[in-house]
């Protein structure tokens, strides 16, 4: 994204949870993922800001962080971008630093080391809202003086107030580049902070800057060193001499740096706040309540099994709209073709047939980010990781894993990408292979169909969600152990504490849901009008070619008193079969025998291996080749009820057991389906060898969870 | 060959050649260090080596 006018580049930074990613939307009117926890933003999001004067600077929202310590990558970047060692991004023309008002101390702590790297700065007082609700009274005159006169505003950006302030300091900010206050070091840490510039400067004969020396100095992390080339050999004797020259003057090297900065903010902040009387936090009441020891983990099942029960029952109608729409579609395009066979099975067996099998997902889709996005925005998904760490921490998980793993249950790919704001990087990669167990919104349609094809017509309306709720949980269920034997026996994970900031409670904004749910929704429609398409297409062809004649001929002539649709049937049956994709499935099925699987199921998974919602159009396409000519044709879950073994020991049962039904979505719970989060994988632990890894034992554990479930369920029923 | 097997033919050719020129674009992105767009985010940064 560019500015072509002014070609300025503003960065936007903060601590989590200080509403910079609402800020930066109200600044530049784009929408993005509004989180609740820590560490959402892993991602460049750029946008153009007008200033109000005409013009107009580019706006980057930098992931959240307490301090430049970089400790993770994601905290790496952020150091990366101020101090403009990005590739193909500049430097900085000014950082707007958004602060908690309710906590200013803490969140000046990152103020305050933003400003050593001397670009000029705008103290945003984000939430100022709440601060006055607390009673909090906040001199900003007198806190911009002491900061050495940069613009200090308050704004409350839910709300949308202050944002005409925030565009103007940030105006004035750019043309008067001044920047802010900056600490200043006791003599003895100065001299070793010279000592340190100096010694890099000359070994590498690169420029060193004062905030590059103190991040050589104060952190264990190399990667400032590594950036300048700075080798251990050339750094090891200076570092060491320096540190000990911290130490002679009565600090702790790796303490020193947050010790000074809080003195001098302590100085800064004096007079600045004022306490009055404010309302009590009622979120605190709330937390009693929801963060129960043992209230809350029930209260977390019951809000579940709401959830669940309420996407069900309210995506019932419309989704049966969706369905009358696509068999009336079919009724239309199918006739007029009856002339050209092959072409009308594509368009109605194989187009319309697949896709539509897709998009009957929608509402459930639509309903389902609307709720995660209620949850999130009003502060109760932070509290769902919380209640989880327990769990999580006994099997050894780093504390910040919860924020991927809980984000994985929407989608595996941004979750690893999220792993990055992991610091061991044991830990990171513990969490990245457990990730793709979560079960993320592309097994909802395979759970969904199952669920509404034989949980709720068998057992009622009030199954569905329990089983929907309990599909959820069997990835869970085997991310525990697998997150236990790999941190603890493998990988040897040093377990650390979790810091969680947990949000205040807010009534979501109906705009930002919404818009989420309908991002959501356009990326799903725009799915099954892309790639859904294509693999149709792609499995239509292969599930009709080749047509032998003498089949028909050869059926006819063994059936002479058979009715002439019977013989129809038996016809589109045995051409099937004998499709390429009915030889192979058909050569592929004694794998999947003992899962309960048939040649059009085996079909259907294996199809779905690059993206497991492929089973959906794939089981469409094959249940439904031959039927679209008639004007009655059946949906894809009637056609499922009334499939049956037609030969073998199971022959006249039907196909679709409760044992194989459970079994196919065991299989998908545990099953490695998705090419794309395969390849993040390998991405982000910088090779194949654990993506691969993972490929085959989740496929491998999938089979034999899947077999378990089928061969007990059908021996007990 | 008939004018309908031909129709079909370009479309099952066009959907082949679709999916595989995306496949192929999307790796490409992924090897470059890019977002292959999979994941709905933006460009990802890259520290200067």
């Amino acid at each position: 994204m560019s500015t072509p006018e002014a070609g300025l580049l503003v960065a936007l930074v903060g601590n989590p949870n200080t509403g910079k990613s609402t800020l930066f939307n109200a600044l530049t009117g784009l929408r993005q993922r509004v989180g609740n926890y820590p560490g959402v933003t892993v991602a460049r999001k750029s946008g153009t800001c007008d200033l109000g004067d005409g013009q107009k600077v580019e706006l980057v929202d930098l992931p959240g962080l307490y301090s430049l310590a970089a400790a993770s990558p994601d905290e790496q970047v952020v150091i990366d971008a101020l101090s403009g060692n990005i590739a193909g991004d500049r430097r900085p023309d000014a950082v707007v630093l958004v602060v908690d008002s309710t906590n200013l101390l803490r969140n000046l702590f990152l103020a305050s080391q933003v400003a050593e790297l001397g670009r000029p700065v705008v103290i945003v007082l984000n939430q100022a809202d709440v601060a006055k609700e607390q009673g909090l009274r906040i001199d900003i005159d007198l806190l911009s003086r002491r900061l050495g006169g940069v613009p200090v505003v308050l704004s409350s950006a839910w709300k949308g107030e202050g944002i005409l302030d925030v565009r103007r300091a940030i105006a004035s900010a750019v043309a008067k580049q001044t920047p802010m206050k900056r600490v200043v070091w006791p003599t003895n840490i100065a001299a070793a902070l010279t000592d340190v510039a100096t010694a890099a400067a000359t070994d590498t004969g690169k420029q060193v800057s004062e905030a590059d020396a103190q991040r050589l100095l104060f952190d264990t992390n190399p990667s400032t060193a590594d950036r300048l080339g700075w080798t251990v050999t050339q750094r090891d004797k200076t570092l060491r001499s320096a540190r000990d020259r911290v130490r002679n003057s009565g600090y702790n090297p790796m303490a020193a740096e947050p010790l000074v900065h809080y003195a001098h903010l302590r100085t800064v902040l004096e007079g600045v706040v004022t306490e009055g009387a404010g309302k009590a936090g009622r979120s605190a009441a709330v937390d009693r309540l929801l963060l129960h020891r043992f209230l809350g983990p029930v209260l977390f099942l019951g809000i579940m099994l709401g959830f669940f029960g309420s996407v069900f029952w309210l995506a019932k109608f419309p989704m049966a709209w969706i369905q009358s729409g696509v068999d009336w579609t079919k009724t239309v395009v199918a006739p007029p073709l009856d002339a050209y066979p092959m072409l009308q099975s594509l368009l109605a067996d194989g187009i319309i047939g697949g896709v539509g099998a897709f998009l009957v997902f929608l509402p459930q889709i639509l309903i389902l980010f609307l709720f995660i996005g209620i949850l999130e925005d009003s502060g109760y998904m932070a509290r769902a990781a919380f209640i989880m760490d327990r769990l999580f921490s006994w099997c050894g998980l780093n504390g910040k894993s919860f924020v991927p793993l809980l984000s994985g249950f929407a989608c595996a790919i941004p979750s690893l990408l999220s792993t990055r704001t992991i610091e061991d990087p044991k830990a990171r990669l513990a969490t990245a292979f457990v990730v793709p167990f979560m079960s993320c919104s592309a097994r909802f349609p395979v759970y969904a169909l199952m669920c509404a094809a034989f949980i709720g017509p068998l057992y009622g309306p009030g199954w569905e969600s329990v089983v929907m709720v309990g599909m959820h949980c069997v990835g869970l269920l085997f991310a525990v152990p697998t997150a236990f034997v790999l941190t603890r026996l493998v990988l040897k994970v040093k377990p650390q504490p979790f810091v969680l900031e947990l949000p205040r409670y807010q009534m979501p904004k109906p705009r930002d849901v919404l818009w989420r749910m309908w991002q959501n929704a356009a990326e799903f429609v725009s799915k099954a009008g892309t790639v859904i398409f294509a693999i149709t297409i792609i499995v239509w062809a292969l599930s009709y070619f080749p047509r032998d004649a003498s089949v028909a001929e050869r059926i006819k002539a063994a059936n002479p008193a058979a009715a002439e649709e019977v013989v129809k049937a038996k016809v589109q049956a045995a051409y099937v079969e004998q499709s390429y994709m009915g030889r192979f499935g058909k050569a592929v099925q004694p794998i999947f025998d003992p899962l309960g699987f048939d040649w059009k199921i085996t079909v259907g998974v294996l199809a779905s291996f690059p993206a497991r919602e492929v089973i959906v159009s794939t089981l469409g396409v094959t249940y439904s080749v031959g039927e679209g000519a008639k004007a009655d044709s059946q949906h894809l879950r009637q056609a499922m009820q009334n499939a049956k073994w037609s030969e073998g020991p199971r022959a006249g049962t039907p196909i679709f057991s409760l044992a194989a039904v459970l079994a196919l979505m065991v299989f998908f719970a545990l099953c490695s389906q998705c090419g794309p989060t395969i390849a993040t994988l390998a991405q982000e632990t910088g090779g194949w060898k654990w993506a691969a890894g993972s490929f085959v034992y989740m496929t491998a554990l999938a089979w034999i969870v899947a077999t378990l479930v089928y061969q007990v369920v059908i021996r007990l029923s | 060959m008939n004018f309908e097997a031909i129709i079909v033919g370009v479309i099952v050719g066009f959907a082949v050649a679709w999916l595989a020129r995306r496949w192929i674009a999307a790796a490409r992105r992924r090897k470059e260090g890019g977002c292959a767009r999979d994941c709905g985010c933006a460009t990802k940064l890259k520290p200067k080596k």
